[in-house]
């Protein structure tokens, strides 16, 4: 409240560009005599954040702001980098049960040329309520089929989806097949066996396709003679082949991980796990390979033959063995408890740091984008929440939330219906 | 997504829960779960038939004496006791404070730098039963949850493990009026009679809005039913209380004949019993809690007329996503509500949910109580609870009220359990650390003073990690588990 107060006050003069085509404020901020947790580096007790024309020009006991600079007094609150979803349908759905606004899953099975941003919507109630949380970016995913598209990492702020894109696409993504379901049922059937040995057999074919193609691409580019006709799908899994673009897999089990590194080092892909409640049956391996996981939801039941808080310990099990842990929230709606997921990690075995990092540096790192966003050091997007304390701790949320150095009103479809009717009067 | 898996797992349509109505939208339900999906709904349904051997865990022994000693206890009656003993007799609590003396002979339970907190209450659940939903009518009062519990549903332990000793096992929300619940105490294990909370006042459901009319789903079999509008569902709940009187009056008639019955007259023939009607009079008698299900402000007024018109209090609104716009109204009618602490936009009814619900509804005078309706969301009731503090600046006490006093008045159940006093049953839940804390989980839960969870024999990853490696190194070096490494 007290952040939108100011900022009808003090509306942003957008005469900047940046990196990312987003107009930034060349406007300056300094948020003063804050704990500054950096993630990256130790903590600053007292310290001082200085926002320029949408980057952090300097963070630490010692920054000095310009003459005219906004100044937010942050004492007794702590700045912290935004905090980044791995993992979500942000934009892509509305009300879930209102088919006109469903934008997440496509027909059949293999659906590479999709991509997330084409349907992101920028005007989605779920957009502003996300960031008044301090989720500032996030991943968001096309699901269903094989291969469900692109992904796109998006900052939760913009009047257009490409204004949003951090990255895009981000990553493609894909489902392992997996035998048997969870919960009480999970006996596998033989029938149920060879529909998925048949889906990971389309799954390896469709790969194989892909990889000659994008061979038979570079070839000609190489000066081969010959013609290719295009195929747009087969067009979007280039980079894919070419391990330039990670592809990320959705997967529970630790036999859909083994398949998916199998496939990586068939097509020498660059994976990306993706749920995998099981990954910790692998750790070591995961590990060495530095084949990151995205945990979550860990408000997700598990089977009754897996032990009751798998789903919280996977995760600390991971950072231990050294992998590199993001967490997912695989909602919309509920994208904003993203760090209320990771405390329950926390609660069962995540140290304090990996999972700040897990919120935030890690994600950014996964996607490629770890000198843009994911912790506050000076040139890097002014991308970060000022909150009463541990973003993690759900009794306490952000007071101010910027997005590449703006400061976002927290006017979402909550605040206001909450002072709407806050302002009843008695009947 | 948790709702489309458990629908790929082959659940049918009658085990859906209310929230969970709103995944099978009318005609795209194959788009939704996709070929792969079906194939797996085909092939689980089979697998039903054979499931793997049941989960189980020691039953505990009766506990005579206890005592938890060193505890930061939040009594959530009366504040907060940094330091101190909760002494525990034949399952109820005998005494509690900082200078309690620990009774000779008793187990002593040392919970050093922990806290300990009331049993959590979860006052909307459909965990422990066999099916949710009778779909086939509008009103089924006569359907009674009690008759389908089941008492070895792993769920049950996990919820234990979350802090939470008794729920109120509900009718799904398919008619405008279900079932009559069944409050339950988490005795994980013993005998399916033994889970009933004892001395628990009667309760039924009701439901309003978009579930009652069917709005997102089709039931298998049969085509649509009346009502399909909100006009519908406050009419067929006048409908099903006129009714009532009637019935009741013939019964008043038909005793009051007797009473005054003269030597030699003959005796008068009783109504037919109606056990629909029955639960009906019961509620208009103030012997049955109305549990009702609702989004709506304006169906929420609608209940609170109807309930008026025919003198009774509905007990408690259940989810209520829209209760702030008319708290004023619920306060009034001194009903209860029970609600989610941010799970919104599930459906068109969820679109005006607010996280800050809980609160608003707090300041205006009504008892708000935090439900989870599901399995999963039952297992960290805590951490919902303390996002009202975030959302609203609810207090500490009022937010551990909403998972404990508040829904334990709901229930009727508020003399027994709720709080740490002084001859209340000993259902506690005991924390590693502040239960609102981000980092904090629960190391055991006592229901009667008996340990139905114990973090350090329950089976946990770590656990099951310290099998795997020690069935490696009895194997020998070249004999890795499958999996690992």
């Amino acid at each position: 409240m007290l952040a939108a107060a100011l900022l009808a006050a003090a509306a942003p003069a957008l005469n900047a560009q940046s990196a990312t085509g987003l107009a930034v404020s060349a406007r300056g901020w300094a948020i003063r005599n804050a704990t500054i947790v950096p993630v990256t580096g130790p903590r600053i007790e007292h310290g001082t954040v200085v926002i320029r024309s949408g980057r952090i020009e300097a963070a630490g006991a010692d920054a000095a702001p310009q003459a005219g600079d906004s100044v937010l007094d942050g004492t007794g609150l702590f700045v912290y980098p935004g905090m980044i979803d791995a993992g979500s349908r942000l934009g892509l759905t509305e009300i879930e049960s209102v088919p006109g606004g469903e934008d997440q899953q496509e027909l059949g099975e293999f659906n590479p040329q999709d991509a997330a941003l084409t349907a992101v919507n920028p005007n989605s109630e779920v957009i502003p309520v996300t960031r008044s949380n301090g989720v500032t970016t996030a991943i968001t995913s096309p699901r269903g089929g094989l291969v469900s598209g692109q992904a796109v990492l998006m900052d939760l702020l913009g009047w257009t989806p490409q204004e949003m894109a951090v990255r895009a696409p981000a990553a493609m993504v894909m489902t392992y097949p997996r035998t048997g379901g969870g919960g009480r049922f999970r006996r596998a059937q033989q029938n149920e066996a060879d529909q998925t040995n048949r889906q990971v057999l389309a799954l390896k074919a469709f790969l194989g396709d892909a990889k000659a193609y994008a061979d038979i691409k570079a070839r000609l580019a190489g000066g081969a003679p010959g013609t290719q006709k295009t195929n747009l799908a087969m067009e979007a899994m280039v980079p894919v082949m070419r391990g330039e673009e990670p592809a990320i897999f959705d997967v529970e089990t630790a036999e859909q991980i083994r398949g998916v590194l199998a496939l990586a080092d068939s097509f020498a892909l660059k994976v990306i796990l993706r749920g995998a409640h099981e990954a910790w049956r692998l750790a070591d391996t995961l590990a060495a390979r530095h084949v990151p996981v995205i945990v979550g939801p860990t408000t997700t039941d598990v089977g009754p033959d897996e032990p009751y808080d798998e789903i919280f310990a996977n995760a600390g099990v991971l950072a231990k063995a050294g992998v590199t842990v993001a967490f997912q929230t695989n909602d919309a709606r509920d994208s904003r408890s993203l760090p209320y997921n990771a405390a329950l990690a926390e609660a069962y075995g995540l140290s304090a740091d990996d999972a700040l990092k897990a919120v935030t540096i890690n994600a950014a790192r996964i996607f490629g984008v770890a000198d843009r966003l994911g912790s506050i050091e000076p040139g890097k997007e002014a991308t970060l929440i000022v909150t009463d304390g541990d973003p993690l701790d759900a009794r306490v949320g952000p007071r101010y939330v910027f997005i590449r150095g703006e400061l976002v009103p927290f006017n979402d479809r909550h605040t206001r219906l909450y002072e709407e009717f806050r302002a009843r009067p008695k009947p | 997504m948790k709702t489309s898996r458990e629908f790929r797992e082959g659940r049918r349509p009658e085990q859906l829960r209310d929230g969970e109505l709103r995944v099978v939208t009318r005609g795209e339900a194959a788009v939704r779960v996709g070929a792969l999906a079906l194939a797996l709904l085909a092939a689980s349904s089979i697998a039903m038939a054979q499931s793997p051997a049941p989960f189980t865990m020691p039953v505990p022994p009766a506990a005579h004496l206890v005592a938890i000693t060193n505890a930061t206890i939040l009594t959530v009656s009366h504040g907060t006791i940094p330091h101190g003993t909760i002494v525990i007799r034949e399952g109820k609590i005998a005494a509690v404070g900082a200078d309690v003396a620990v009774p000779a002979g008793a187990q002593v339970i040392d919970a050093s730098g922990r806290y300990v907190m009331p049993g959590i209450i979860d006052e909307h659940s459909h965990s422990a039963i066999e099916t949710v939903n009778e779909f086939t009518n509008v009103i089924t009062a006569e359907v009674r949850m009690a008759d389908v519990v089941r008492q070895d549903m792993p769920t049950l332990y996990w919820q234990l493990a979350g802090g939470v000793t008794t729920i109120n096992v509900l009718h799904g929300s398919a008619n405008a009026i279900g079932g009559q619940d069944a409050v339950l105490k988490l005795r994980w294990g013993l005998p399916v009679d033994s889970l009933l909370f004892e001395g628990a006042p009667l309760g039924i459901k009701f439901a309003l809005g978009e579930n009652p009319k069917e709005s997102n789903f089709d039931v298998p079999g049969r085509a649509r039913r009346y009502p399909a509008t909100r006009m519908g569902v406050e009419e067929v709940l006048r409908d099903a209380f006129t009714r009532a009187v009637a019935y009741r009056t013939e019964w008043q008639q038909y005793e009051a004949t007797r009473r005054t019955l003269k030597r030699g007259q003959p005796e008068p023939i009783p109504p037919r019993r109606d056990l629909q009607l029955d639960a009906l009079v019961e509620v208009m008698d103030g012997r049955r809690l109305v549990h009702a299900h609702c989004y709506r402000a304006d169906e929420i007024l609608m209940l609170l007329r109807v309930a008026h018109d025919f003198g009774f209090r509905v007990a408690s609104l259940e989810h209520v996503l829209e209760g702030y716009k008319v708290a004023d109204e619920i306060a009034a009618a001194g009903t209860g509500a029970s609600t989610f602490a941010d799970f919104w936009g599930y459906k068109l009814e969820a679109y005006d949910a607010i996280p800050y619900n809980a609160a608003l509804m707090t300041q205006h005078g009504v008892a708000v109580a935090i439900n989870s309706d599901d399995d999963e969301r039952a297992r960290r009731l805590y951490q919902d609870a303390a996002k009202t503090m975030h959302y609203g600046g609810v207090s500490e006490t009022d937010a551990l009220k909403m998972i404990t006093l508040n829904p334990a008045r709901m229930l009727g159940i508020e003399t027994k359990v709720g709080s740490i006093d002084v001859g209340k049953d000993a259902d506690l839940a005991i924390f590693s650390g502040h239960p609102f804390a981000p980092a904090s989980r629960v190391e055991m839960t006592l229901v009667d003073g008996r340990v139905f969870f114990d973090r350090t024999t329950a089976p946990t990853l770590e656990h099951l990690m310290q099998q795997l490696q020690e069935q490696r190194q009895h194997r020998g070096p070249g004999t890795a588990e499958r999996g690992d490494q």
